[in-house]
C-alpha cells in the first residue's frame, strides 16, 4: 500500500523540537568545561581516553576515539583514545559468558591505566553496562566523564561519575545531537588547556 | 610543535589562553563562554539548513517511505565520523526501539573484513561501490554522508547506487563539494558550514528527521504494536502534533518484505 503524505511543515516541527534541549546545554557550559579541565589533566600525565556506550552510542564511542586520534584540524596533534565497542568478539564473548552489563567493565579491567580517562555515553542514563564500566573504572583510580540524556538516571547519580553532563531531552535522536555537539567541543577544549599547560594546576590531576 | 601565534586560529579563538596567566579560574570562564557560543552556533545551523530543506527533507522522505514499502533496504556509508553516522544511521532504522517499526538497514562500514580486503586487494575508492554492486538490487536506498562531499569513494557508491536503480541521498556539507555537481544523487543535503564538527551535529539531525518523517509515513508494525517515531510512552510521536500528516497508518496492514 501506498504511505501516506509527509509534509515539510513535520521537519520545520521536528527541527523546532531540537531548539530548546540544545540551549539547555549552555547552562551547564562550567560542567564541560571541568571536565575538559580534568581531562586535559590525564592527558597531560599521559592518560589515554577510553569510550564506551551501548545501542547508538557504540556509534558514538567510535566517534569520540576517532575524533582524538585523528583531529579534523590539521595540525592538531593525535591523543590516545580507543572505543570499547568496535571488538565484537570481546563484547558478544563477554556479553555470553558473563552478561552484557560487564562487556566494557571487564575490558576497563585488562586494557586501562589508573592515569586513564573513562568516558561512559547513555541517551537515558541508564545503561547497566556504563554504569558498570564507570564504577570500575572509578574504583581503579581513572577519571571518569558520563555523558547522559533524559533525567541522567542512575549513570548521572552513580558516586563513581566525576563529571557528568546531561542533555536533557526524552527522545534519544535529540539527546544524541546534543551528545555530538558536546563531545565536539570537549575535544577542542582539552586541546586549549593542553596548549596552556599552565592552566593545569595540581587540584584536577 | 613551534606555533605561529599570529596566525594560529587558537590564538584568535582563546587570546587569553596567550596572555600567559596562570588564571585557572579565568581560563575555565574563557571555555565556557564558547561552548556557549558553540550552542549558538548550531542552533543557528540548523534554522538555515531546515530553512531551505524542509520540502525537500519531506520528499526524499516520503521518496524512502515508498522504497521501503516496495521491499527495498537501506545502505549507509561513510568516512571517518561519518562512517560512524552510517552506522548510527543504519542501527536507527533496524533498532529504533521504543515500539518504532524496525525497517531493513545496512551499514557499509561496519565489516572490518570486507573494508580492509577491498581496500588492500583493489583500493579504498571501492569500498562501497563493491558492496553496492553485490548487496543491492532496485527499490533499495542509498544514503552517503560527507563532511566536504569530495570522497571518491562516496562518489564511486552512488555512482554504482544510480546504475542500479537505487534511491541515492546524500548528506553533505560546506558547498557540497563533488556531491554538488554528482548526476548520481536524487537528494542531496548541503550544511552550509565551514566547521567540520557543526556540519556533523547538523547532519545528524538531517539523518534523525529523515527517519522519523519516513517511519511515520509507513503503516505501524502490528507485530510490535508499532507507534509513531520519536518516543512513543514519552510523547513525543509527530503523530500527537497538529497537522503533521498522521504518525503511521493505522490500518495495521503488513508490508511484505521480500
Amino acid at each position: 500500500m501506498e504511505p501516506s503524505t509527509v509534509h515539510a511543515a513535520q521537519a520545520r516541527e521536528l527541527f523546532d523540537r531540537r531548539i530548546a534541549p540544545v540551549e539547555g546545554v549552555a547552562a551547564d557550559a562550567d560542567a564541560v568545561a571541568a571536565a575538559c579541565h580534568a581531562m586535559a589533566a590525564r592527558f597531560h600525565r599521559g592518560g589515554k581516553l577510553i569510550v564506551f556506550g551501548s545501542g547508538g552510542p557504540t556509534t558514538d564511542a567510535q566517534h569520540v576515539a576517532v575524533e582524538f586520534v585523528h583531529p579534523v584540524i590539521v595540525g592538531k596533534r593525535a591523543l590516545p583514545a580507543i572505543s570499547l565497542t568496535t571488538d565484537a568478539a570481546t563484547v558478544t564473548g563477554v556479553a555470553e559468558e558473563v552478561g552484557v552489563a560487564e562487556v566494557f567493565a571487564h575490558q576497563i579491567r585488562h586494557l586501562a591505566e589508573p592515569v586513564d580517562i573513562a568516558l561512559g555515553i547513555s541517551a537515558d542514563g541508564r545503561c547497566r553496562g556504563v554504569l558498570r564500566g564507570l564504577a570500575t573504572a572509578h574504583d581503579m583510580g581513572l577519571l571518569t566523564v558520563a555523558l547522559c540524556g533524559g533525567d541522567g538516571g542512575s549513570v548521572a547519580a552513580a558516586p563513581a561519575v566525576d563529571h557528568v553532563i546531561v542533555a536533557r531531552s526524552a527522545d534519544p535522536r535529540i539527546v544524541k545531537e546534543i551528545h555530538v555537539t558536546v563531545y565536539h567541543v570537549l575535544w577542542e577544549l582539552v586541546h586549549v588547556f593542553l596548549e596552556q599547560p599552565g592552566a593545569l594546576t595540581p587540584e584536577v590531576v | 610543535m613551534t606555533r605561529q601565534r599570529a596566525t594560529d586560529p587558537m590564538a584568535s579563538l582563546y587570546p587569553f589562553l596567550y596572555a600567559d596567566r596562570g588564571d585557572t579560574d579565568a581560563v575555565l570562564t574563557e571555555v565556557q563562554r564558547s561552548t556557549v557560543d558553540k550552542i549558538r552556533e548550531i542552533t543557528e545551523l540548523r534554522g538555515h539548513v531546515v530553512a531551505r530543506e524542509a520540502e525537500r527533507l519531506a520528499a526524499c522522505a516520503a521518496d524512502m517511505a515508498r522504497a521501503f514499502a516496495c521491499g527495498g533496504r537501506l545502505f549507509a556509508f561513510g568516512n571517518g565520523g561519518s562512517a560512524t553516522d552510517a552506522q548510527d544511521l543504519a542501527s536507527l532504522f533496524l533498532h529504533p526501539g521504543r515500539g518504532a517499526r524496525p525497517l531493513p538497514a545496512f551499514g557499509l562500514t561496519s565489516d572490518v573484513a570486507v573494508l580492509t580486503a577491498l581496500s588492500n586487494d583493489v583500493g579504498f575508492d571501492v569500498v562501497y561501490a563493491r558492496q553496492i554492486a553485490a548487496f543491492a538490487r532496485r527499490n533499495d536506498i542509498a544514503v552517503g554522508l560527507s563532511t566536504s562531499g569530495n570522497s571518491e569513494n562516496l562518489l564511486r557508491g552512488f555512482d554504482e547506487a544510480r546504475r542500479r536503480g537505487l534511491l541515492t541521498v546524500g548528506i553533505a556539507g560546506a558547498d557540497g563539494g563533488r556531491m554538488a555537481s554528482s548526476a548520481s544523487i536524487d537528494h542531496l543535503f548541503v550544511v552550509p558550514s565551514t566547521s567540520v564538527h557543526r556540519i556533523q551535529e547538523a547532519q545528524t539531525t538531517v539523518y534523525h528527521v529523515l527517519w522519523e518523517l519516513t517511519v511515520s509515513a509507513l503503516p505501524s508494525d502490528p507485530a510490535l504494536g508499532g507507534t509513531a517515531p520519536g518516543g512513543g510512552a514519552h510523547g513525543l510521536g509527530s503523530g500527537e502534533q497538529d497537522g503533521m500528516g498522521g504518525g503511521g497508518n493505522d490500518n495495521g496492514e503488513a508490508l511484505t518484505e521480500e
